[in-house]
């Protein structure tokens, strides 16, 4: 294995083009990515969410407790499961 | 006595005792599998390509991969897994294609979140910095005697993506991909013990302290993402675009990560195709990438020098991306108001999540409020592109 002096000279060619192409690509990452942004930003923003005072529903159940109570019956269920109704079973 | 004799030659005692280099592999794969399971180095990988290993040193199972010729250039599939057995048919089929590693790309991708990138952009240009110890190890490889193509196969262990390693090896020097994938994988695993070790002699402890958060708070970004779940969806395609116009030869690779992106940010839509790409494709890919790579390690292919200066160089190249990614940060602290922790320089090479996550737990160390594992997370996430798209470069120059 002896070194040769050409292809050391196109290393040093690989070098400077590789890690010129890795920083354009890079660069045109940033660039497309804050044009990306400021164009989703002007046509499409995220409609404005808005925040409900927590209230009790008609059954007397906080809603914290009624999301909870669906998320476990969805996961156990695999999703086919739904909430109609929450009744407190007195023991 | 001649059934005894016939008995001895239907094991492997008598092929074992002609080569007892034989031996030393065996041992060598029960040493892959040792750090595999018993000290959980990469085991998803590390694991397949030990018993891969194992396969194939073990005579008259016909598990060794052969190194490709012109005639098995010429032979279908089926000719190859009659004549060379199902390892070769699996080498041949999925390996020598470079059908796998884009695969796993696309799992890859599917579970990457582009968010902290997006985030914190300008962090990604650390991504960039990090690949310098490619393409000096590359040069250094060429003094030593390697020929380019496997100096650049060599050097792109720097990157720290396991995946991109082989497939750069597949591309432009098949008959190293053992040594490669087995360097590559090992230093991924040693993330953990080689950033701190950088990070030790290159950076100060005033530097270890700058808290990101902090630095957000003083000098805060001029755009805030209003609406990031249609940005994340639009960004791998914009991104795509870019690279597949520029550097074409990393589209396999960059391109199948992209889309594995895509399908995931688009929700419950392409929920299936999410699960398929990130659980069964990438685990089955990871299975047949391991055991084939493995296969490839006989005696005869790995016991020699050229696989000793690639575990070294491979080592070098990692630590000297780490170094450059780190300088690029002091350099950019230099002539920047808003300083940023040189630990995000050292997550620009690619292993992620683990190099973001031990740069974070460096940072609590000394400041146990600065959470930087997000910031962390923007230049690693740039990290995979920018060595992917490193080689491309190198694969559509060489090959």
């Amino acid at each position: 294995m002896d070194p040769n002096s050409s292809d050391i000279g196109d290393a040093l060619v690989l070098l400077g083009v590789g890690m010129i192409t890795v920083f354009l690509i890079l660069a045109l990452v940033v660039i497309s990515g804050s044009i990306l942004v400021r164009i989703v930003n002007k046509y499409a923003p995220e409609p404005v969410k808005k925040l409900k005072r927590a209230s009790r529903s008609a059954s007397g159940t906080a809603p914290e407790v009624i999301a909870a109570i669906a998320a476990v019956v969805e996961t156990v269920t695999g999703g086919h499961g739904k909430v109609e109704s929450i009744k407190k079973i007195e023991h | 006595m001649e059934v005894l004799n016939k008995l001895y030659e239907m094991t492997a005692f008598g092929a074992i005792g002609d080569d007892p280099m034989t031996l030393v592999m065996l041992a060598l794969a029960l040493f892959l599998l040792y750090l595999g399971i018993g000290k959980r180095f990469e085991p998803l990988l590390l694991v397949p390509i030990a018993f891969g290993v194992l396969l194939a040193n073990f005579p008259g199972g016909n598990m060794a991969v052969t190194p490709s010729t012109d005639i098995i250039e010429h032979m279908t599939i089926i000719e190859i897994a009659k004549e060379y057995g199902i390892m070769n048919m699996l080498y041949y089929m999925l390996i020598k294609t470079g059908l796998l590693p884009p695969l796993i790309f696309m799992g890859v991708g599917a579970m990457t979140d582009f968010g902290p990138m997006l985030r914190n952009l300008k962090l990604a240009f650390f991504g960039a910095a990090a690949q310098i110890g490619i393409f000096t190890v590359l040069i250094s490889a060429v003094a030593l005697g390697f020929s380019l193509k496997e100096a650049a196969a060599l050097g792109i262990i720097g990157g720290a993506d396991g995946p991109t390693a082989i497939y750069t090896a597949i591309k432009l020097a098949p008959h190293l991909l053992g040594p490669i994938a087995i360097a590559a994988y090992s230093y991924m695993a040693l993330v953990p013990v080689i950033i701190p070790l950088v990070v030790k002699f290159t950076v100060t402890e005033k530097e270890l302290k700058i808290n990101m958060k902090e630095q957000d708070k003083l000098y805060p970004s001029k755009i805030k993402i209003k609406d990031i779940n249609r940005t994340k969806i639009i960004f791998p395609i914009v991104l795509c675009a870019i690279v597949s116009i520029l550097v074409p030869s990393s589209v396999p690779l960059v391109g199948m990560l992209l889309f594995g992106n895509l399908i995931k940010e688009i929700g419950s839509d392409t929920n299936r195709l999410m699960v398929a790409a990130s659980d069964t494709i990438m685990n089955a890919a990871t299975i047949f990438l391991g055991l084939t790579v493995g296969a490839t390690m006989t005696a005869a292919t790995f016991l020699d020098k050229t696989t000793l200066l690639i575990i070294l160089g491979g080592f070098i190249a990692f630590a000297i991306s780490i170094f450059g990614g780190i300088m690029a940060v002091k350099v950019h602290n230099l002539f920047s108001k808003k300083k940023i922790n040189p630990l995000i320089g050292a997550t620009g090479l690619s292993a992620v999540p683990m190099a973001s996550r031990v740069a974070n737990d460096i940072a609590l160390k000394y400041d146990s409020k600065n959470h930087l594992l997000q910031y962390a997370m923007s230049s690693n996430i740039s990290g995979v592109i920018g060595s992917a798209v490193a080689a491309g470069v190198l694969i559509s120059f060489l090959s």
